[in-house]
């Protein structure tokens, strides 16, 4: 009874500090107060400072957990809905996000390895470009630290926004098609959200190429992972 | 109210194919996983009209709008791992950052060469 009481005030709690942010995000709009930080943040801090341990937040936590596989699985819904853009630039989509997959996962492992981090740690990293149920469930079939892999994902998220215009310059990215799947590829939703604000165009090749990566990456991972370590 | 049952009604076929997903993943022994494939199966579904769109947009845009809800719950988890970022650890996000800039160049670079490539064969 205990137990359901402390887990129901976890999840009310959760949602209310949700729609907290979401207020907060829709008031400041910059990337770093995207609703995951601030949520997080928040929630950490009540934890911390009434000394509950993670364990009990989970009583309830593990309840909203429990829908993150049928999210990804939702991921159908915009997939679908930018099918004509899928289908019209089928070649190009795959070909460019495919490659980012095999660099996103090589270059991060590798780095992470010559500077001598544990496996568990490597594995956190690893599909740092995906959208983050999906990041997770790669890191759990590979035996990572879960949390860290949505620590990565945000890393991936918000540092991609932030350096998104160098690297169009650096790499000459003027085509909606090549900033749509570079910005899809390595910064998945948060990265989209910011290209959907310059352009619709743009926005809709981040979503396709975001989907598309999210199910490369988790095909491909085990595998590259076993080549490079 | 009506909207909420729907999302309520919607998400459980969105549930359904996570678990038949699951059931595949388990029975192949496959790595990729159980969600991602029941991704897959509803996009195959949806574009072969067996499951139609009015079943599953409300509950899944509800859901993608609010993604971050979602894993919120499994995002907290990393106060028991804060300690990876101390000390050699930050050079992480120096990875993880080189490590995007390289995905983002490379994969828009490479789309941007095929499309070009084709449009110049259409001139």
């Amino acid at each position: 009874m205990i137990d359901f009481l402390i887990g129901l005030t976890a999840i009310l709690g959760t949602c209310i500090t949700y729609v907290f942010s979401l207020y907060v995000h829709k008031r400041w709009n910059v990337t770093i107060t995207a609703p995951v930080i601030i949520s997080t943040v928040l929630i950490i801090c009540v934890l911390l400072i009434f000394q509950i341990p993670y364990e009990t937040y989970m009583l309830g936590g593990q309840w909203i957990d429990h829908l993150l596989g049928p999210a990804v699985v939702a991921l159908a819904y915009p997939l679908y809905m930018q099918r004509h853009t899928l289908r019209e630039l089928l070649i190009p989509l795959l070909v460019g996000t495919s490659l980012g997959a095999v660099v996103g996962i090589s270059s991060g492992v590798l780095m992470a390895k010559w500077a001598g981090f544990e496996e568990s740690i490597i594995y956190a990293l690893t599909p740092k470009s995906v959208t983050t149920p999906v990041a997770m469930a790669v890191t759990e079939n590979l035996g990572g630290i879960i949390p860290l892999a949505a620590v990565f994902v945000m890393f991936a998220g918000i540092g991609g926004v932030l350096i998104h215009n160098l690297v169009f310059r650096l790499f000459r990215l003027d085509h909606y098609l090549g900033r749509g799947v570079g910005m899809g590829s390595a910064s998945h939703a948060i990265g989209t959200a910011t290209l959907m604000e310059d352009s619709q165009l743009a926005g809709s090749v981040s979503t396709v190429a975001m989907v598309i990566s999210a199910v490369v990456v988790s095909v491909i991972a085990p595998a590259l992972i076993f080549l490079l370590l | 109210m009506l909207n909420i049952g729907k999302i309520i009604l919607h998400t459980i076929v969105l549930i359904v194919f996570y678990q038949v997903g699951m059931l595949i993943q388990n029975t192949f022994n496959l790595f990729v996983p159980g969600s991602v494939i029941g991704m897959i199966l509803l996009f195959i579904f949806l574009s072969l009209k067996v499951v139609k769109i009015t079943w599953i947009e409300n509950g899944a845009r509800f859901i993608v709008d609010n993604l971050a809800l979602f894993f919120i719950p499994v995002t907290v988890g990393v106060l028991d791992y804060y300690e990876v970022f101390a000390g050699i650890g930050s050079l992480l996000i120096l990875i993880a950052l080189i490590s995007t800039m390289l995905v983002m160049g490379i994969s828009g670079a490479t789309s941007q060469l095929l499309i070009k490539r084709r449009a110049e064969e259409h001139d």
